[in-house]
Formats: structure tokens, C-alpha cells, sequence
């Protein structure tokens, strides 16, 4: 054979047939997409040849005749590779050599409990309760995922300021996001209550809670470092940064720090954020730069459990991984069926990477 | 099979399984409408009740912004319940959807994944089609952060019991990212903290410059300075308690003194290996005799096979393929003349160091050369000794190293401790810049200041500075720089908006525009001039000339409509209302100005006025 015809025959050839056939030849293959492997097929056998060539054809054979285990025997061409053929039979004791004693969960499984929960009167979860607690005392970080009911700390918190008198900034990093809170805390305190700063543009700038862009807050704290006293600074109890994981933009991130580094003194700061790798360093950091301690609220727990599904352009749907929700760490237990499928796909729509 | 699922067929699978609510996320604005208009060709239609709760939440927003009534998507939206929301929609009608979303009325939404971030929009399920983002031009992978933030949607509190993420290939996925972004922790974050002119200003408005360093301590960039600090520290004491056996001997500096001596000692009787052996016109020749070259001997020709040096005194040597097909090595200064002339030798590790081939080659081509054969003149560099320091030499009698006790301890452990004393030495600088960078970034900064005359020399404001520091935006240098060149003298409030918009605008995002009136591309010009000038030290604007036109005729022609202005250009209504809004926002940081720039201040204030109308009156 040819190298052309062996190229060729290995371009005609599924993508998971190469891929039992790169096993021992090329590491890291299953990165490769199907050009890139036979490329790469033919590069690492070089040297043998004959050796790709027949355990190509035994792989043929077998990818032939489905795995029905007598006719097999029997199909078998007379130099059978021994080694291909201990590792086709070896294959499912493997996985289970791997630790893999449960089945892969099945469609049924993963999409039972779908539904509206209840509805049962409104309990704070354990790490709001905390979070409010630790802010009567200590400035407080707050990590944790999104959707686990930030805002309903953001308004307790706020609540708790305005009963004393203190003025609550709460800043966010988009206008869009500002107009939001602005009309979701209308609602709950009060049309009166809630003001809003923009660059330009004012409403109820005298309201006990100040809803503004981080920008503006760093300006008035600039202004009032500069000379030109702002009342509502002095009144100051509560400044609230929402989305603080801005704080690693790469433009506007600065403008982040300059606030909490000039935050008054004797402002609590609440900082909310979605889930970060450090959150501990943010509380360690405010802890060494304000007389007040800062608290580190985090859980990474979701309060409304995530699972994770496989949808095949065919429309057929299943669980990406073998169990019904993430399993954390450990990206590899990916369900056989969605593996299956996803490698059918790469094999017909070519490398995935070749951008 | 097609390369991805397609929308309807999508949005079908996904009503089917009970997965709706849905946010779909593609890579472009495009791929969201072009998935909308897929659904307009669509049969299918919702029931009866949905469409009315939908129109019911569309006129309450209605009446908050009239805008959206005339919005061209709105049937759609209503026949079928899904609806796209990116950063190309004006931001009443991404709020509407919003509102649709959060009352359940909608059953899919496309996005694109700048949703993600900051939005509060949550669904049942999303559904991920790609593993990688746009981010300046190119694309980089989605890092664990984004795609828990996007999956973060699924899953609303108190209306689902669980959420799902799902993902559907497309043609530039790698599932192993999503795979291992799903799984795996979110990215610690890093301090982003950037020196700008403003900060400088407004920093030494209030501090005098002695305590900065104190306030600049207390970012969270020092913060992570220090910890990348302390890690280096604990690498220093490592280090110093390694060099505590190399500690004071009978002279305190023994490493420095050791150090000393063996170099005077060096220079006194210089050992150089087999250097100095050679004639400097045999060490000049060396590097020319390589394979293949044709050189003169004594008598006769010959060529080089290969070069090596002798066993026992080093001495160069050459193989030589001599006329008749022997071959000798010889020493390299048989070697008289060096032709200009080289022929193709295959090099073997083995006796007779070519192949075969080459070698009969090269047999015949010996024969064959001509008499005459171009002579290469090598330059010969005469060996110059270089002078020994004489006061190395005059205090070497003065060293006490060779009869001191310990010398034998000196020459043992000197080649380790002073390497240990370089480590320590080399970690000590690398502390000091990691605690000293960000003053020396502030210090730069502000000796820039300080040239164009917004700082005096002891960092004062002087009265430029006063209210340059006022304008705390991007490219405050170059907005100052413009003020005092009195660029904006008598400027006409369309022509600063103007202008200001080509400032502000930092998208490349290409589109046809009307054109600009001669004013504004004389204007134009003197900035872009202006900002090359200032680019050492500030990054300058993009400065459209096409967005700035756009602006002009919003700011002129009052009785142009928002509609009107969007037939004029292919700009997406969302990057006009973001342009204009930053625009505005340039703008009104030019009206703090009213007390020094009054004249600026009010054309500032009677653009924002002409600005501010139509949908950009909707919103505060």
C-alpha cells in the first residue's frame, strides 16, 4: 500500500476507529481532529509501516462485523495482532477498573424534578442570616454563585441602615443594571426613598438609599478628598458594591479599588460578588486597610441544583456526565453516550480547533 | 447533518422536554437575529393565553418607555414567544425583554454571552453553543469564571427545582473546556490597577506627594504585590540560612576578599586552555575551515573533511582529503592558503567523516579544479593582552589569603556561597521593585504632568491642574490638552458633541455614516494631530470621523427622529444609544468646567440638551 492509499483508506475510516488506532502511537490525540490525526498517523508510523497497516485492517474487520463475539473469532484474519485483540475484550473491564461501579445516569433520571418547587414562605438561607450578621459588626464580603439571593442581603442590609438614619450608597457597574435595582428597590422602599446618580442626571439625589455607578461614587469620594464636603457622605453607614468581581476588569477595574481605598471610614462596606477563586485575598486586603475587620461570606453550593445535559444536532438529548448533577473536579466522567455522539460530530464536521 | 442544531428545531426539542424558560447563548449579535428570522418564517404559533399575557407585560413597559410600541419585533415576539436581547438593541427594549423574561411570558431568548455579565435574567435552562469568546479580535476560551456565570442563569430560586445547563455543539466548540469550566473552581482575580493622569491629579489635590506612597500601600494591587512579596521572602530566608556556614571568617567579607584575590591572582598569571597555543593566523583560519572547503597546503591542494581538536594538547587539527584520494589529518597550521571555494560534503560521525558518494565526488572535483582559485584573505587579529589592573597587582603582595588559616575552607565553599550571595542579592532587588513599581509608575506619571504644566515642581496643582482634574474620564490628556490649545474657543455645541463622540467612541465595529461638514474635518484633523502628539504618553482615541458626523446631525438637525437617524447609518440602535450616552457623559464632565471654561461649560450644557431627546430622554 501506498502512502496515498493508506491515507486515503484512513480518511475513509470513523473518527473513533483512528482513535483506537492512535492509542500507544500519538499522545494527547484525542485533542486532534480527523485530518490532523491521520496526519499525524502517518508521521508517527514511519518506521512501521506494516505494523499501522495490518492493525488497521484487524480494527476494519472487527468495525465490520459488529462485536458479536463468536463470528469474530471466526472473521478473524489468520494474523491476528494479538494485542488488538486483548484490548477490544479487555475495554469494559477497564472502565470498570476506573472506579466507575455506578451506571451512567439515564434521560429519565436526569430530567425527573422538573417543575416548580412549593411555594413555601420565604426562609433567609443560613448564609444570608451570617452575612447580616457579620455586617452589625465587621465589613463583609460575599461570594458566592449567582442566583443564590445576593439582592435579598443587599435590601435587609440597606433596611437595617435606613431604621438608623444612615445614608446607603449601593453602586453596580452598568447604567443598565442601576435603572434595575432602581425600579426593584422603588418597589420595595418607596418611590421616595431610592434615588439614582448618572453621569448627568439626577432623581431624588437627598434619598436615603443612592443607587448610582461605581464612576460616580469614586468622583463624589474624589470631590470630597478635594475639599468640596458632600453631606450625604457624613450620613454615610452602608456602601454596597454589587458585581465586585469587576474589581479584575483590565479598564475599569481601578476605579474599583480607588472606592474602597477612599471609602469613608466609618461607611460598613458590603461587598457582593459572584463566585471568584480568591475572595479570601478581597477580605484580607480590606481587613489591612480599614480600622473595621471584613468578614469573608462564601459557598459555592447553588441553591437551585445545576445539572448539565448533551444536545446532539439530531435533536437527541442527554446528560453530559455520568451523574445527574456536576461532578466537581472531575471533568472526565463524561456520560458514554455524550461522548459517543459528540465524537460522531467532530468526526463529520472535521477538526474542532482549526480555526 | 447540519453543523449546529437548528433554532426552531431547538426551541422545539427544548418545549418538548419541559426545558423552557430557555437563554440560548450564540457567538454574535448576527447569529441571535439571523436565529429570529428563522422563527418569522416559522408555523409556529403559542396559544392564545401566552400571547395575551405577553402583550400585557409589553404595554405595562410601554407605558415606561413609548419607544418599544413601534418596535419591529414585537409581533414576532408575540406569535412565538421567543426574542433576542444583545448589545445592538436599544436598552428599552432589552429591559422589556427582560421584564418578559422575569414573568415567565417568553420561552426562549437568544443572547449573546455579554448577557452574562451583570444582567439579572435568569431562566430554567441555557444552552451553550460555543466554548470560546471574541475578545479584542480574537478568540480566547472561556475561562471557568464565564462559564459558571453563564450556567449561574439556569435554574430560577423558587420557581424551578433544578436548572440545566446544556450544551449543543457547534462548529468551534471544544467540549473539554466546557467540560473542565462547568467542573472545575472559578479563576482567582487579579488587581487591574492602572496609574491615569486624573488619579495623579485628584490623588495630589488632597495629599501632599510625601504620603501617596502610604495611599498607594493600600491597594489591592500592592496587596498582591506583597503576598507575590512574602513568597520571596520565605525563598530569602531559605536562602540566608543556607549561607549561614559561609558567615564571617578571619576577615568579616571573606566571599568579597576571596572574590578579589582570585581575580588579581587570575590576571597575574592568566590561564588560558590551548587558546595560546595556537599562531593568531591558525586561530583566524580556524573558522573557515570547514567541510567541504578547498584549501592550499604546502604543496598541493586539498580538502577539509572535518575540524577537531587533539586528544592531549588540544591542538587543532583538520582531516584533509588530499589529490590522489588519500586522506590525513593533519594539524590545522599545514594549512597555507583558504580558497574561495566550497563544495557540498555530507557529513558522517565516522571515519572517512562524508558518505562514500560524497567522498568519490569530492575526489573527482579535486581533480577537476582549475590551476588559478580565488585566495580568501582572512584578517588576522594580533592577540592583545590585555593590561592587568596595576592596582590589582600592587595590593596583591597586600592579600593575606595565601597564608591565611582558613584558606583552604575559602577556596572550598567560595564557587557555593557566592552563588548563594548573588540568589539573596538578586531576590532583595526583586522585593524592592515589587514594593516600589506602583510609586514609580505614580512617579512617571507625574513627571509628565509636570512637563505639560498641570503640576509645579514639587507637585503641586497649579491652576491648569485645578481643573484638569476635574475631567476624570478616558483620554483626560488629550480632552485638557485640546482645552488649553483652544481647539473648543467658540465651538458650537454640535461640533463639541461632535468631537467629544469621536473621543469617546472605541468601537472598530465598521458601517456606513453620513459624511461630517467641513468644520468638523478641519477640527477632527487639529485633534488627531493633537493626540499623535500626546501618544508616548497617552493611548490615543480611535477618533471616528464617521461616528462623529452621526453625532453632529443628532446635535444639529433637532428635527431629525431616532428612527430618521437610523436610516442613516448601519450602526446597530444599541451602539448609537451607547455612543451617545457616553457622549453625554464626555460632555457633561466638560460642564464642571463653568467656573474657569465658561463658554465650554455652556456649549457642554446646550449639547447635552439638543442630545438628550427621544428615546436617550427615557431613561435616567
Amino acid at each position: 500500500m501506498t502512502t496515498h492509499e493508506l491515507e486515503e483508506l484512513l480518511m475513509r475510516q470513523p473518527v473513533s476507529l483512528l482513535h483506537r488506532l492512535a492509542r500507544g502511537r500519538i499522545s494527547r490525540h484525542f485533542r486532534s481532529g480527523k485530518r490532523k490525526l491521520v496526519d499525524l498517523l502517518l508521521q508517527a508510523s514511519a518506521e512501521n509501516r506494516p505494523g499501522l497497516e495490518s492493525d488497521l485492517q484487524t480494527l476494519i474487520d472487527q468495525h465490520i462485523q459488529p462485536p458479536k463475539p463468536a463470528p469474530v473469532e471466526k472473521t478473524r484474519p489468520v494474523p491476528s495482532p494479538p494485542r488488538e485483540a486483548v484490548r477490544a475484550t479487555s475495554r469494559p473491564h477497564r472502565t470498570e477498573e476506573h472506579g466507575h461501579h455506578e451506571p451512567p445516569v439515564s434521560l429519565h433520571e436526569w430530567l425527573s424534578g422538573i417543575g416548580v418547587p412549593p411555594p413555601q414562605p420565604f426562609v433567609p438561607d443560613a448564609w444570608q442570616v451570617d452575612a447580616l450578621a457579620k455586617l452589625a459588626e465587621t465589613d463583609v464580603v460575599v461570594s458566592v454563585p449567582t442566583g443564590s439571593g445576593k439582592t435579598y442581603v443587599a435590601i435587609e442590609a440597606t433596611a437595617r441602615a435606613m431604621r438608623e438614619n444612615r445614608t446607603v450608597i449601593y453602586t453596580s457597574p452598568l447604567k443598565a443594571l442601576s435603572n434595575t435595582k432602581f425600579t426593584e428597590f422603588s418597589r420595595v422602599f418607596g418611590p421616595g426613598q431610592v434615588g439614582i446618580l448618572t453621569g448627568d442626571r439626577r432623581e431624588h439625589a437627598q434619598a436615603p438609599l443612592l443607587i448610582m455607578t461605581t464612576e460616580i461614587l469614586r468622583n463624589l469620594l474624589y470631590d470630597a478628598a478635594g475639599g468640596e464636603i458632600d453631606v450625604r457622605l457624613d450620613t454615610l453607614g452602608l456602601v454596597i458594591m454589587d458585581e465586585s468581581q469587576y474589581l479584575a476588569d483590565p479598564e475599569r477595574g481601578v476605579v474599583w479599588e480607588e472606592t474602597l481605598i477612599f471609602c469613608p471610614s466609618q461607611a460598613r462596606l458590603l461587598l457582593l460578588s459572584a463566585s471568584i477563586g480568591n475572595p479570601q485575598d478581597i477580605a484580607d486586603w480590606l481587613t489591612a486597610i480599614r480600622p473595621t475587620p471584613c468578614s469573608l461570606i462564601r459557598h459555592t453550593k447553588r441553591s437551585v441544583p445545576l445539572r448539565a445535559g448533551y444536545l446532539h444536532p439530531n435533536e437527541k438529548l442527554t446528560p453530559l456526565f455520568r451523574t445527574a448533577g456536576i461532578p466537581y473536579g472531575q471533568p472526565h466522567l463524561l456520560h458514554p453516550e455524550a461522548k459517543r455522539l459528540f465524537m460522531e460530530y467532530e468526526e463529520e464536521t472535521g477538526p474542532s480547533r482549526s480555526r | 447533518m447540519p453543523p449546529s442544531i437548528h433554532p426552531v428545531d431547538l426551541v422545539a426539542t427544548l418545549r418538548q422536554r419541559n426545558l423552557t424558560p430557555a437563554i440560548i447563548f450564540l457567538t454574535s449579535r448576527r447569529a441571535c437575529d439571523e436565529a429570529m428570522q428563522s422563527f418569522e418564517r416559522s408555523q409556529v404559533t403559542l396559544p392564545k393565553a401566552q400571547q395575551e399575557q405577553i402583550a400585557r407585560v409589553l404595554s405595562q413597559v410601554t407605558e415606561q418607555f413609548p419607544s418599544i410600541a413601534e418596535h419591529p419585533l414585537i409581533e414576532t415576539v408575540q406569535r412565538i414567544g421567543v426574542a433576542a436581547h444583545h448589545a445592538g438593541h436599544l436598552p428599552s427594549w432589552k429591559i422589556a425583554v427582560e421584564e418578559l423574561m422575569r414573568t415567565g411570558s417568553l420561552d426562549a431568548v437568544f443572547a449573546t454571552t455579554t448577557l452574562a455579565a451583570g444582567v439579572d435574567f435568569p431562566a430554567r435552562t441555557v444552552v451553550v453553543t460555543q466554548s470560546s469568546i471574541r475578545k479584542a479580535r480574537d478568540f480566547t476560551d472561556l475561562t471557568a469564571s464565564e462559564i459558571q456565570q453563564l450556567a449561574g442563569r439556569a435554574g430560577r430560586r423558587g420557581k424551578d427545582l433544578v436548572g440545566f445547563a446544556v450544551i449543543t455543539p457547534s462548529p468551534y466548540i471544544d467540549l473539554t473546556v466546557l467540560t473542565k469550566g462547568l467542573t472545575g473552581q472559578p479563576e482567582a482575580i487579579h488587581s487591574q490597577f492602572v496609574i491615569s493622569y486624573p488619579m495623579v491629579l485628584n490623588l495630589l489635590k488632597a495629599h501632599p506627594r510625601e504620603q501617596i506612597q502610604s495611599i498607594l500601600a493600600k491597594s489591592f494591587a500592592q496587596f498582591q504585590l506583597n503576598q507575590r512579596t512574602a513568597v520571596l521572602e520565605t525563598k530569602l530566608d531559605g536562602l540566608r540560612a543556607e549561607m549561614e556556614p559561609f558567615g564571617p571568617r578571619v576577615c568579616s567579607d571573606w566571599i568579597t576578599q576571596w572574590q578579589v584575590f582570585e581575580q588579581a591572582r587570575k590576571r597575574k598569571k592568566p590561564r588560558s586552555p590551548f587558546a595560546r597555543q595556537e599562531s593568531p593566523d591558525v586561530a583566524a583560519r580556524l573558522h573557515f575551515l570547514t567541510p567541504g572547503r578547498v584549501v592550499g597546503l604546502t604543496r598541493g591542494r586539498g580538502i577539509i573533511l572535518r575540524q577537531y581538536r587533539s586528544k592531549g594538547q588540544h591542538a587543532p587539527m583538520v582531516t584533509l582529503l588530499r589529490e590522489g584520494g588519500s586522506l590525513n589529518e593533519c594539524p590545522a597550521s599545514i594549512v597555507t592558503q583558504v580558497f574561495d571555494r566550497t563544495f557540498d560534503c555530507e557529513e558522517t560521525s565516522a571515519y572517512p567523516w562524508c558518505t562514500p558518494q560524497t567522498l568519490d565526488q569530492l575526489t573527482h572535483q579535486l581533480t577537476d579544479l582549475p590551476p588559478r582559485l580565488p585566495v580568501l584573505p582572512i584578517l588576522t587579529h594580533q592577540h592583545e593582552e590585555v593590561p592587568i589592573d596595576s592596582s590589582i597587582i600592587q595590593t596583591l603582595g597586600d592579600f593575606a589569603c595565601p597564608t591565611c588559616p582558613s584558606r583552604q575552607a575559602c577556596q572550598r565553599d567560595f564557587p557555593r556561597a557566592s552563588r548563594v550571595r548573588q540568589e539573596i542579592q538578586r531576590h532583595i532587588k526583586s522585593i524592592q521593585a515589587l514594593q516600589t513599581s506602583l510609586w514609580h509608575r505614580f512617579q512617571e506619571r507625574i513627571d509628565v504632568l509636570e512637563r505639560f504644566g498641570y503640576l509645579n515642581a514639587n507637585a503641586q496643582l497649579t491652576a491648569d491642574g485645578e481643573w484638569a482634574r476635574l475631567i476624570r474620564i478616558d483620554h483626560s490628556l488629550l480632552i485638557t490638552e485640546l482645552i488649553r490649545a483652544e481647539a473648543f474657543g467658540a465651538i458650537d455645541p454640535p461640533l463639541l458633541a461632535a468631537i467629544m463622540a469621536s473621543i469617546a467612541h472605541d468601537d472598530d465595529r465598521p458601517g456606513s455614516f453620513p459624511r461630517g461638514s467641513t468644520g468638523l474635518v478641519t477640527l477632527l484633523f487639529q485633534v488627531r494631530k493633537l493626540a499623535e502628539s500626546l501618544a508616548p504618553h497617552e493611548a490615543p482615541p480611535m477618533l471616528r470621523a464617521d461616528v462623529a458626523a452621526l453625532t453632529e446631525r443628532w446635535v444639529a438637525d433637532q428635527t431629525l427622529t431616532w428612527i430618521g437617524l437610523a436610516r442613516l447609518t448601519t450602526m446597530a440602535e444599541g451602539d448609537m444609544f451607547r455612543l451617545f450616552a457616553r457622549t453625554i457623559e464626555f460632555l457633561s464632565q466638560l460642564k464642571t468646567l463653568k467656573s474657569t471654561h465658561p463658554s465650554l461649560a455652556e456649549s457642554a450644557d446646550h449639547a447635552i440638551a439638543a442630545m438628550r431627546r427621544g428615546v436617550l430622554e427615557e431613561l435616567p
